[in-house]
C-alpha cells in the first residue's frame, strides 16, 4: 500500500512537472504572451503557407490588436471531432477556424459553429458572390470567405512531348492521351483521384458537371454519361489513381508516376518550387460534352460556439478578408483572392499557374450544401468502385446507389 | 507464500492474509478495468445501434457491412496479410535464430545489424518502403536496371500489394520474432544436442526430433504475439496501400473518420476483435492439446 | 517433450556426413543467406538516410539514384533551425520516458504477484492480460479520446502518458510475469526468515534479482511509447509527438522533410537497441516466451 502511495505521488509529481513544461505553447507562437489576450486559431496548412501566414500575413494584426495569435495545424477530416470533444468538455478555447469548405455541413449539423448571419455586413463588398453563399445553411450564414481554391491540372511536359502529346482539351482527347501513353509505356500515366475519398468525389463532381449532369441525383443522365465515359476510361489510368488523394496526388506527378492529373493548386508549391520540378505544367483542365467544370473548392472562416474572444476572432476574419492580406496571399503563395480588388503580380515562375487557376476558377462550380453529404460522398465511392474494379453496369449500379441514398435524404430532411 | 496456499473458507481473513498481494496488482487490474475494458464495452455497444432509428440492440451496421464490398475485401485482406505474414516471419526468424546459434567470425556485428529494424518505428518503416515501392520508386529502378521494361505496380491493389505489406511487416518485426525464438534456443540445453550427436543425429534429425519440439512454447508466444499484431494491422496498409488495400482495422478507422460514422466502425472493429479472439484461443487449445500429446 | 531425444535413436545409426543434407546446405548457404538478409535488413535505412541528404532530382525521377552523389543538407538544415522539430521531440520524450517510467511501477509489483498464483490461476490471468492486448487500438481510443477531454488532458504530456499505459501495462506485467517466475522462491523465503518484511524483501531481493528482465521490458514500453501513433493521432491537436510531425509532413508530400523527421525519429531507437541488445540475445528476453 505505502508502496502504491508512493508511486502514485511520484507520479503526480512528475505530471505536474510535465504541465509545466507544457505551459510552453504551440511552436508558432512568440516566446511570451506577456499578458496579452491569445487568439486561437485552427486550420490546415502546408508547410510553405504557414511560413508565409506566421511572418507575414498574422503579425500585423497582432500588432494591431496588441494580441497573440496561437496558430494550429488541424485537418479539415478532425476538425468536427476536435471542437465537438472540445465542446463536450466544456472547454473551447478555439476562436477562429479555417475550413475546407466541402467539410463543413457537419460541423453545423453538430451545432458547433456560431450563426454568424448578423456579421453578413462585415463582409467586403468586393467578395466575389459565389464565395458567400458556401458558408450559408438554412438561411443562416456560419461561415466567411475568405479563400476559393479550384483544381489545376497538371502535366508533365517533358513526358508528353516525348510521346508526341499536347494537354487534352476535352474528353475524346483525355481518352486518348490516356490510352496512348499505356500503350506505350504499359503502364497508366494519367491519373483520376479515385481513393474512395472525399477528394475521389471532387473529380466526379466536375465529370458530371461537365455532362451535364446534377452529381446529386447520382443516376440522371449526365452521370451515367460520366461514369460510362470513367469506366471505359478506367483501364488506361494510372494503377495509383486508387491511391490518389491531394496529397499523393502531388508525389505521383512529382516522382513522374503520373504525367497528367488534377489537383489543388498547393501542388505548384510542393511540386515546382520544393520538388524542383521546373517541367511539370499546369492548365486549367478539359471540357466534358456539355461543359467544363470544376468544382469550387477553398476555406472559409467561422467561429466555433463558445469561443472565448468571439469580438476578436471577429476582427481576425475582417483582418483574413482585407485587401492588404488578400493581395499578399496572392503574392505569396498565388492563392487566388476572395475579392476583385484584390490582385498582385506574382513572381515569374508562378503565372502559368496562376493563370491556370484563373481559367479553372472562371469554370468553377459551387457544391451544394446538403445535410445528407456523407451518405452521398460514400455512396458515390461505392458506386465508382463498382462500377471501375469490378465492372458492374453503370445504369443498374447508379440506380441501385440512388435508391439507397434517397432513403438517406428521406432520414436527413425528416425534422 | 503469496497466493500459492488454497483459500480457506473464511473470506475476511483470506482478504486480510492477501492484502499485500492485491494492493499490487490493484494498481494494474483499476486501470485495465477503467481504460481498457469499459471503453472496448462503450464502443461495442455503439456497433448494435441502428443510426437510423437509434434502436438498440439492432444489427443494422452488421447487416449494411456485409453487403460492402469494400469490407469483404478488408476481410480477405487481413485475413491473407495474416496468413503469410506469419508463415514467412516465423520461417525466416527461425532460420535467422538458428544461424546465430552458431559461432561466426563476426557474430557480434551481424546480430546488431540483424537488430536494426526494431530500432525503426514502424511508421518509418512504412514511409521508407513507399519511397521503395512506389511506381518510380527504388525496387522498380532496380529491376529497370535488370532490363525490365515496364514498372511493377507494387502498391496498386491486389495479390501484389498484399505481398508488399507483408514484405513492410516482415522487414519490422522478423527481428522480433528472431530473439524470442533465440531465446528459446539458448534455453535448449547444450547436452540434448550432444546426446544427439554422439547418436550420429543428421542435422535434419536434430531440428526436428529436438529443436522444433523443444522450441515449442517460445514458437506459441511468439506466434500468437504476432498474429494479433497481424490482424490488427493498421498504419503500414494506410501508408502503403490506402485504400487500395482496405484491412479492418482501416476500414474501421475510415468508417469513422471519412464518415463519422461510428456504428459501422465500432462494428468493424468489433469484427476484427472476434476474429483476433477465434484465432488466438483457438490457437491455444490445439497447442495445449499438441502438448498434451508429446508429454 | 523430453522425452522425444531418445526415441528414434536406433534408426538413425547409418547416418554419414554425405546424407546429412541439411548440414551440408547450411554450411554452404549460411553466408550467402546471411549476406542477403543483412542487405534487405540495412538498405531501407539507408535509403532513408539517403533521401534525407538527397536533391530533389535524385529522387523526383522515374530513375532514382541508388548512390549518394551530391548530398545535400538543406532539409536537414530546415529541419534542424525550425522550432517545429524540438516541441514535438520533447514532448515524445517526455511522454516515452513518463510512460516507463509509471507502467513499471504499476506492472512490475502486479507481476510479481500474478508470478505467484497457483498455476490455473496464474494462466487465467495471463490470458486476461493478452486478451486486452487483442482490442484494436479505435476500439479504444474514440471513447477514452472523448473522456480525456473532459477531464483537461487532451494536449497534455500526462494524458497521452495515461493513453500508451492502455496497451504497455499489460504487455510489461505479461513480460515481467516470466522474468518473476524464474527467481526462485526459496530467495525471498531465505530474506523473510532473516527478518524482512514482504515489502522490503520484494524491494532487495526480487526486483534486483528481476532488474535484468525489467529493463529489458521497459525497453520495450519506451520504444512502444516512442513509436505510438493512433492515441497520439487521437489526443494530440496543438503539440505533436514526433511520429505524427512526421507523418504530417510525409501526408503533405514533403518527402526530404519527412526523411528528416524519420531519421530523427530512429535515431534514439536504433542507440537504445543496440545498447541494450546484450539483454536481448542473453536470453533475458525469454522470460517473455516462457509462456
Amino acid at each position: 500500500m505505502r508502496r502504491c502511495l508512493r508511486s502514485l505521488l511520484c507520479l503526480a509529481v512528475l505530471a505536474g512537472c510535465a504541465r509545466a513544461g507544457e505551459q510552453s505553447p504551440d511552436q508558432a507562437m512568440p516566446g511570451d504572451a506577456g499578458g496579452k489576450t491569445v487568439l486561437t486559431f485552427y486550420t490546415a496548412l502546408g508547410q510553405a503557407e504557414w511560413k508565409v501566414l506566421r511572418e507575414e500575413v498574422i503579425p500585423p494584426f497582432e500588432q494591431a490588436q496588441n494580441c497573440v495569435v496561437r496558430s494550429i495545424n488541424v485537418e479539415s477530416g478532425e476538425m468536427g471531432r476536435k471542437l465537438h470533444a472540445l465542446k463536450q468538455g466544456g472547454a473551447m478555447d478555439v476562436d477562429v477556424i479555417g475550413q475546407d469548405n466541402m467539410a463543413l455541413w457537419l460541423l453545423v449539423q453538430q451545432d458547433l459553429m456560431e450563426d454568424l448571419s448578423a456579421y453578413e455586413h462585415t463582409i467586403p463588398p468586393e467578395t466575389i458572390d459565389a464565395l458567400v453563399n458556401v458558408g450559408r445553411f438554412n438561411g443562416k450564414l456560419y461561415f466567411m470567405p475568405y479563400r476559393p481554391n479550384v483544381e489545376i491540372t497538371y502535366y508533365n511536359e517533358t513526358y508528353l512531348n516525348k510521346h508526341g502529346l499536347k494537354p487534352p482539351e476535352d474528353w475524346d482527347q483525355l481518352f486518348d492521351t490516356a490510352r496512348t501513353l499505356h500503350q506505350r509505356e504499359g503502364v497508366g500515366r494519367v491519373a483520376v483521384k479515385a481513393d474512395g475519398t472525399a477528394g475521389a468525389t471532387v473529380h466526379y463532381f466536375d465529370f458530371v458537371n461537365a455532362a451535364g449532369g446534377d452529381p446529386l441525383t447520382l443516376n440522371d443522365t449526365g452521370c451515367k454519361r460520366a461514369f460510362s465515359f470513367l469506366k471505359e476510361l478506367w483501364p488506361y489510368l494510372s494503377p495509383e489513381s486508387r491511391r490518389a488523394d491531394f496529397n499523393t496526388m502531388n508525389q505521383f506527378l512529382a516522382m513522374e508516376s503520373v504525367y497528367l492529373g488534377q489537383n489543388w493548386p498547393f501542388g505548384i508549391e510542393v511540386i515546382v518550387n520544393q520538388g524542383e520540378k521546373k517541367d511539370i505544367k499546369a492548365y486549367h483542365g478539359w471540357r466534358g460534352p456539355v461543359r467544363e467544370a470544376h468544382t469550387l473548392g477553398g476555406e472559409v472562416l467561422g467561429i466555433p460556439k463558445g469561443a472565448p474572444h468571439k469580438d476578436l476572432a471577429l476582427k481576425f476574419v475582417s483582418h483574413m478578408q482585407s485587401k492588404a492580406t488578400q493581395t499578399m496571399l496572392v503574392q505569396r503563395l498565388a492563392w487566388p483572392p476572395m475579392r476583385e480588388d484584390a490582385y498582385a503580380e506574382v513572381p515569374a515562375w508562378q503565372k502559368p499557374y496562376f493563370k491556370a487557376v484563373k481559367e479553372a476558377l472562371a469554370h468553377a462550380i459551387a457544391r451544394p450544401n446538403v445535410p445528407y453529404w456523407e451518405d452521398f460522398d460514400k455512396a458515390i465511392n461505392l458506386a465508382a468502385r463498382e462500377i471501375f474494379l469490378d465492372r458492374a453496369d453503370v445504369t443498374a449500379t447508379l440506380d441501385k446507389y440512388a435508391a439507397q441514398l434517397e432513403a438517406a435524404k428521406q432520414r436527413k430532411s425528416a425534422p | 507464500m503469496a497466493i500459492t496456499a488454497p483459500a480457506p473458507a473464511a473470506g475476511r481473513s483470506w482478504l486480510k492474509r492477501h492484502a499485500f498481494d492485491l494492493a499490487l496488482v490493484a494498481p494494474l487490474v483499476l486501470y485495465i478495468v477503467g481504460f481498457t475494458l469499459v471503453p472496448v464495452l462503450t464502443s461495442i455497444g455503439y456497433s448494435f445501434v441502428d443510426p437510423a432509428t437509434g434502436a438498440f440492440p439492432s444489427l443494422a451496421n452488421y447487416a449494411a457491412m456485409f453487403r460492402q464490398s469494400d469490407f469483404h475485401e478488408a476481410l480477405r485482406n487481413t485475413l491473407l496479410i495474416t496468413a503469410i505474414g506469419l508463415t514467412l516471419e516465423m520461417g525466416a526468424a527461425l532460420i535467422l535464430a538458428l544461424m546465430l546459434t552458431k559461432e561466426f567470425r563476426g557474430q557480434g556485428v551481424v546480430r546488431s545489424l540483424l537488430l536494426l529494424p526494431m530500432g525503426v518505428p514502424t511508421l518509418v518503416s512504412a514511409v521508407v518502403m513507399s519511397y521503395i515501392f512506389s511506381l518510380s520508386g527504388y525496387a522498380n529502378e532496380l529491376l529497370f536496371r535488370l532490363g525490365a521494361t515496364a514498372p511493377v505496380v507494387w502498391t496498386g491493389g491486389g495479390l501484389t500489394t498484399l505481398l508488399t505489406v507483408v514484405f513492410a511487416d516482415m522487414w519490422k518485426v522478423t527481428p522480433m520474432v528472431m530473439l524470442m525464438l533465440l531465446a528459446g534456443l539458448n534455453a535448449i540445453p547444450e547436452e540434448v544436442y550432444e546426446a544427439s550427436d554422439l547418436d550420429g543425429a543428421t542435422a535434419w534429425q536434430r531440428f526436428t526430433l529436438i529443436t522444433l519440439p523443444m522450441l515449442r512454447p517460445a514458437i506459441t508466444m511468439a506466434l500468437v504475439l504476432r498474429a494479433i499484431d497481424a490482424f490488427r494491422i493498421f498504419d503500414l496498409t494506410l501508408v502503403l496501400g490506402g485504400k487500395t488495400t482496405p484491412v479492418i482495422a482501416t476500414y474501421a478507422y475510415y468508417e469513422w473518420s471519412a464518415y463519422n460514422n461510428p456504428y459501422t466502425s465500432g462494428a468493424g472493429a468489433t469484427v476484427l476483435l472476434v476474429m483476433i479472439l477465434v484465432f488466438v484461443l483457438g490457437y491455444l487449445r490445439i497447442a495445449e492439446r499438441g502438448q498434451e500429446d508429446v508429454g | 517433450m523430453s522425452a522425444t531425444p531418445q526415441a528414434p535413436a536406433g534408426s538413425r545409426a547409418p547416418a554419414t556426413r554425405d546424407s546429412d543434407w541439411l548440414a551440408t546446405a547450411s554450411r554452404i548457404l549460411f553466408w550467402p543467406v546471411m549476406v542477403l538478409t543483412l542487405l534487405l535488413v540495412t538498405i531501407p535505412t539507408y535509403i532513408l538516410v539517403k533521401v534525407s541528404i538527397s536533391r530533389p532530382a535524385e529522387l523526383l525521377t522515374q530513375h532514382p539514384t541508388f548512390w549518394i552523389w551530391q548530398p545535400t543538407f538543406k532539409h536537414w538544415e530546415g529541419v534542424l533551425g525550425s522550432p517545429e522539430l524540438w516541441a514535438p521531440l520533447w514532448k515524445s520524450l517526455a511522454v516515452a520516458t513518463l510512460t516507463t517510467v509509471v507502467a513499471v511501477a504499476i506492472a512490475a509489483p502486479a507481476a510479481y504477484v500474478i508470478a505467484r498464483m497457483p498455476k490455473s490461476l496464474r494462466y487465467t490471468t495471463i490470458l486476461g492480460l493478452l486478451v486486452t492486448r487483442m482490442f484494436p487500438d479505435v476500439l479504444i481510443a474514440l471513447p477514452v479520446a472523448v473522456t480525456f477531454i473532459k477531464m483537461g488532458l487532451l494536449d497534455t504530456v500526462p494524458g497521452l502518458v495515461l493513453a500508451h499505459l492502455i496497451a504497455n501495462l499489460p504487455f510489461l506485467a505479461w513480460i515481467l510475469v516470466g522474468t518473476f517466475e524464474m527467481i526462485p522462491q526459496a530467495l525471498e523465503e531465505a530474506a523473510t526468515v532473516d527478518g524482512c518484511s514482504r515489502f522490503e524483501a520484494l524491494m532487495r531481493v526480487v526486483f534486483p534479482a528481476a532488474l535484468p528482465g525489467i529493463m529489458v521490458g521497459a525497453m520495450f514500453v519506451w520504444l512502444n511509447s516512442w513509436n505510438e501513433f493512433t492515441y497520439a493521432m487521437y489526443l494530440s491537436t496543438a503539440t505533436k509527438t514526433l511520429p505524427l510531425q512526421t507523418y504530417f509532413y510525409q501526408a503533405k508530400g514533403s518527402w526530404f522533410d519527412s526523411a528528416a523527421y524519420a531519421t530523427v525519429l530512429t535515431i534514439p531507437v536504433v542507440i537504445i537497441t543496440f545498447a541494450l541488445q546484450r539483454y536481448l540475445v542473453s536470453g533475458s528476453l525469454s522470460g517473455a516466451v516462457k509462456g
